[in-house]
């Protein structure tokens, strides 16, 4: 009897294990305060200081204003969310909508969880966007995701430091070349505790975010990486120059070497560094390290280069939108016009997160119009330049940071890293 | 007769036990395994899974590729460079500590205990403290580099440097790992027998002659073990890697771990990622085999 017993209890428990699990929340009754729909969002920012707040902020007032709706976040780390997102999916289990960068959108349009946006957000709330901001997020024709705010990496630099090496702050280089001149000024400088002062920052850690700053700044000079078909297009002047200056920049101790955006903002923020390419929103990092940094930092549009003009990737924060039938696409889009609203985003654009307005009716709202940091970049965002669709893009930023330490950290020559380069990026398209 | 009922009763009671084990380890091991082969041959990518499509015989085209790109033998070498470095050193440093600690020292007791601390501090976390010592503006080892070198060498970047950084990634791993290699063969210290080593002692024996001669020889089961779940570990490390360096820079810590991890959850491509997962599977299995026979017939001699 005991070994019955035994045995029984031992079958039961592996039946829990193997078959434990929930069934998926049913939306056939209407949403209503006394029956609400909840819809998931994944959102990393949850886990990121400075921006917890906020978010509990939207999710407070969004169910006061809808009793109707509730929202769940679904949170990961910023490197993890997406896997979480895919990995739940697998699973059967959807979030509705993802709060991400623009750079996700070709990975969840290639597995197919990223849906058409003008098929759930009402077409004249999207009309309001800038149609040349809306072309980032397009892919075949269909709009794939709809961006809070945008903004270039633009470039930040200290006016303190420009002062004290004898710099016009008000009067920031526009080419790579000026910039040059201004960085060997700049490099004989040290901070307070004697430690150096490194001239110009450009991320090339090995992190996908540092390629897509490497892209931009092939951009600034005139340079391709893809083709509008989505092929590899690098044998161009403005890709090799690219390279070419960060091979300079490193030979005269003007970078630090594989540093990622965290590292420059530091840097940036305690006075060692004197200029650097960031996104607007990065900004925050700098101040969360010394809250007085507004009193040095001032902005300027991205570096022309070559024969380039300083044409920059378009960056932004945005919602990749999932379709899980009409109900739940109904309260996504209710969610979605709630949140990129000068009434939501102000404060949180002037005080957290500074970065331009998606909206065109946005334009004008007090958290740009009295920015100090982002005033000197402004004209930055009519001189972006689209990167074309390519499912495996985020493996080939890695290729790009892997490339770009070559001709910095390894001195291979900038042709061999080139040649590497295509080798590895060629069979990933 | 009943004698022979009460076996066979016992027989299945025995296989019932094990019953779950079996199934379990079928669900969850062998199955997947299978499973991460055969998509290694297929056109299998993330939409596949979100849209539960099967995947599509694809002519060895993830195998084609993942060698076409060059990136499979600088993985392997890295791997192989990893895994030997870490455990030799491991090894040596790990015997050392144990034999301190199973000498007679003051505190023994204490050392011990403060020793595990790196042992129960998480992979991530661990890499995160490394990562900030070897930081290359304000990190603690610049800062004695300098110092030591009396300001000849101000920038010093373990993790920055192509040449360094895979031993800067070891250095974290090995301070991770002594602990438990040291735990282990103290508890076989512990078990040689004392008599043996007197009784060498009284004969003339010296003690490097008695260390090689006694206290190896008894310890070879626990070395044995210790080493093959050192080579487990170290073969298929992934947070020290992904978290200090992210495989870089230039390529110079890109391990078989990452390969896999940017072709599957980077690039999205789950049958390129099964393919690199299947290579690196193949060899460890090798290299365990290789290494159990090798440590085999040092047991026979």
């Amino acid at each position: 009897m005991k070994k019955i017993l035994t045995l029984m209890a031992i079958v039961l428990s592996a039946a829990g294990i193997l078959f434990a699990g929930g069934g998926a929340e049913s939306t056939a009754v209407a949403a209503s305060a006394e029956n609400p729909l909840t819809i998931k969002v994944a959102n990393y920012a949850l886990l990121e200081s400075g921006y917890e707040d906020f978010w509990n902020g939207v999710k407070e007032g969004f169910e006061a204003r809808y009793p109707q709706y509730r929202i769940e976040w679904v949170t990961a780390p910023y490197g993890e969310i997406l896997n979480q997102v895919i990995n739940m999916a697998g699973g059967g289990d959807r979030v509705d909508v993802i709060f991400g960068e623009e750079a996700w959108v070709p990975q969840l349009y290639a597995s197919g969880l990223a849906a058409p946006v003008t098929g759930i957000v009402d077409e004249e709330f999207l009309s309001d966007f800038d149609p040349a901001v809306m072309d980032v997020f397009t892919i075949d024709g269909d709009i794939y995701g709809v961006p809070l705010y945008v903004s270039p990496f633009i470039l930040y630099y200290n006016t303190d430091l420009f002062e004290q090496a004898g710099l016009d702050p008000d009067n920031p280089p526009k080419t790579y070349d000026e910039m040059l001149a201004a960085a060997q000024k700049l490099s004989q400088l040290t901070d307070a505790n004697g430690n150096k002062v490194y001239a110009f920052g450009q991320t090339t850690a090995s992190v996908v975010v540092s390629g897509n700053a490497l892209i931009s700044m092939i951009y600034n000079f005139g340079g391709d990486v893809f083709t509008e078909d989505g092929q590899l297009n690098v044998d161009n002047e403005g890709f090799r120059q690219a390279f070419e200056m960060l091979a300079l920049l490193d030979e005269n101790g003007y970078n630090p070497q594989n540093a990622k955006l965290k590292d420059l903002r530091n840097l940036f923020a305690l006075g060692q560094l004197a200029m650097y390419y960031d996104q607007s929103w990065g900004f925050n990092g700098v101040t969360s390290i010394n809250p007085d940094a507004a009193s040095f930092t001032a902005s300027a549009a991205p570096l022309a280069g070559g024969s380039g003009t300083g044409e920059a990737v378009l960056c932004s924060h945005c919602f990749i939108l999932v379709d899980n039938g009409d109900a739940r696409n109904e309260a996504v889009n209710t969610f979605v016009q709630y949140v990129i609203s000068e009434e939501v985003l102000n404060d949180y654009m002037s005080s957290v997160t500074p970065a331009y307005p998606a909206k065109e009716s946005m334009s004008d709202m007090e958290a740009v119009a009295n920015s100090g940091v982002l005033k000197g970049a402004a004209d930055s965002i009519s001189n972006v330049k689209k990167v074309p669709y390519v499912s495996a893009m985020s493996d080939i930023s890695l290729d790009l940071c892997t490339l770009a330490q070559a001709v910095t950290v390894s001195d291979t020559p900038v042709d061999e890293a080139i040649s590497a380069f295509v080798r590895s990026a060629s069979v990933k398209i | 007769m009943r004698s022979l009922t009460k076996k066979r009763g016992d027989m299945y009671y025995a296989m019932a036990l094990t019953l779950p084990a079996v199934i379990l380890a079928l669900l969850f091991i062998f199955i997947p395994i299978i499973d991460s082969v055969i998509k290694s041959f297929q056109d299998y990518k993330v939409r596949n899974i979100i849209g539960n499509i099967p995947g599509e015989w694809n002519n060895f085209e993830n195998y084609t590729k993942i060698f076409q790109s060059g990136a499979l033998p600088n993985a392997v070498v890295n791997t192989f460079s990893f895994v030997i470095l870490v455990i030799l050193c491991q090894f040596v440093l790990g015997m050392a500590l144990a034999l301190v600690l199973n000498s007679n020292v003051k505190c023994a007791r204490f050392f011990r205990s403060i020793m595990m601390t790196p042992w129960v501090v998480p992979t991530v976390i661990s890499a995160l403290i490394w990562m900030w010592l070897f930081q290359p503006q304000y990190g603690l080892f610049k800062y004695i580099v300098e110092v030591f070198t009396g300001g000849r060498v101000t920038d010093f970047a373990m993790l920055n440097n192509p040449s360094t950084a895979l031993l800067g990634v070891s250095i974290a791993a090995l301070w991770k790992q002594i602990p438990l290699m040291t735990l282990l063969l103290l508890a076989g210290l512990q078990n040689v027998p004392t008599d043996i080593l007197e009784a060498a002692t009284i004969d003339g024996a010296g003690s490097v002659r008695k260390f090689f001669r006694i206290t190896l020889p008894y310890l070879s089961p626990v070395v044995k073990v210790s080493i093959s779940m050192s080579i487990i570990e170290n073969f298929k490390q992934f947070p020290l890697f992904w978290t200090m360096t992210g495989g870089g820079p230039d390529g110079a810590t890109t391990n078989l771990a990452i390969l896999s991890y940017r072709e599957a959850f980077v690039s999205m491509n789950m049958g390129s990622g099964a393919a690199v997962t299947t290579i690196w599977m193949a060899l460890m299995i090798v290299t365990i085999g290789v290494y159990n026979r090798l440590f085999r017939t040092q047991d026979l001699s």
